[in-house]
């Protein structure tokens, strides 16, 4: 506890996103970032020219995912406004993205993070938003 | 692959886990033991990457190649990184991360096994 790095002297204050739960919702986020970024270089590399449209959602989750993840490790109140909007869109894409996986299966011939409402993954990506959006609310209401 | 360095991985991803909840239920911080453990996890981890690299890259028969070397490269930083959090912010939710760091290294263990498995 005696690390005298200015950024460790005072306890996170109120509020902060990483209190408490926050901490398990940044690691949560820290490994989907890592599961996107690594399943759209894979894709690309691959056979970009299979899936155009589904990789290059690949890309945007796995850059939502990242932004989201150091926007929540940060907390400050920039930090948090940023991580609303990038937790808006995603759960904004996971919907429609899953909607339309059902819908129109044929435009997406190889699976994207959030194909099926995320099913691959547990229906984390699903679930993800929501408790991000949640604890967001909650951590600014405190 | 090779089974029995498997099992060292899982039992020590095991260890791993059990202790980071037993840690958070008790309140406890990151020790010299849990230190030790991740330390075990660790060189058996390397010692994988190395058995598969060797292995994979020999390996003839088809199987998804890519994928089994990106999870390989992988699985060795997952828990040093949650435990660096736990030493970061000292909280109970942080030894959660542990634990749930030590799940997802047994979980892509099984999978590096599963994959091996699955080619012809």
């Amino acid at each position: 506890m005696s690390d005298p790095s200015p950024d460790q002297t005072h306890t996170p204050e109120k509020g902060s996103t990483r209190r408490g739960l926050g901490i398990i919702l940044v690691a949560l986020y820290g490994l989907f970032a890592l599961a996107a970024t690594g399943r759209a270089t894979y894709q690309i590399i691959a056979d970009f020219q299979k899936a155009p449209v589904a990789y290059l959602l690949s890309v945007l989750a796995a850059v939502i995912y990242i932004v989201a993840t150091v926007a929540l490790a940060r907390g400050d109140r920039t930090s948090i406004r940023v991580a609303r909007v990038a937790i808006t869109i995603e759960l904004v894409g996971v919907l429609t993205v899953g909607l339309v996986s059902y819908l129109v299966p044929s435009d997406f011939p190889d699976k994207t993070v959030w194909s099926h409402f995320g099913s691959g993954y547990g229906y984390f990506p699903l679930i993800l938003p929501i408790l991000g959006l949640l604890w967001l609310r909650y951590q600014s209401r405190r | 692959m090779v089974s029995w360095l498997t099992v060292v991985v899982l039992v020590a991803a095991t260890a791993l886990g059990v202790l980071a909840l037993v840690y958070a239920l008790t309140r406890r911080g990151v020790d010299d033991r849990l230190l030790l453990v991740l330390g075990a996890l660790e060189i058996a981890l390397l010692a994988q990457v190395f058995v598969g690299l060797g292995q994979g890259i020999g390996r003839t028969t088809e199987f998804e190649k890519a994928v089994f070397f990106a999870y390989l490269l992988t699985v060795p930083f997952i828990a040093p990184v949650a435990v660096f959090l736990a030493l970061k912010e000292k909280t109970r939710s942080s030894m959660l991360v542990v634990l749930g760091s030590a799940v997802v290294v047994g979980v892509l263990v099984a999978r590096l096994v599963q994959i091996w498995g699955a080619g012809v």
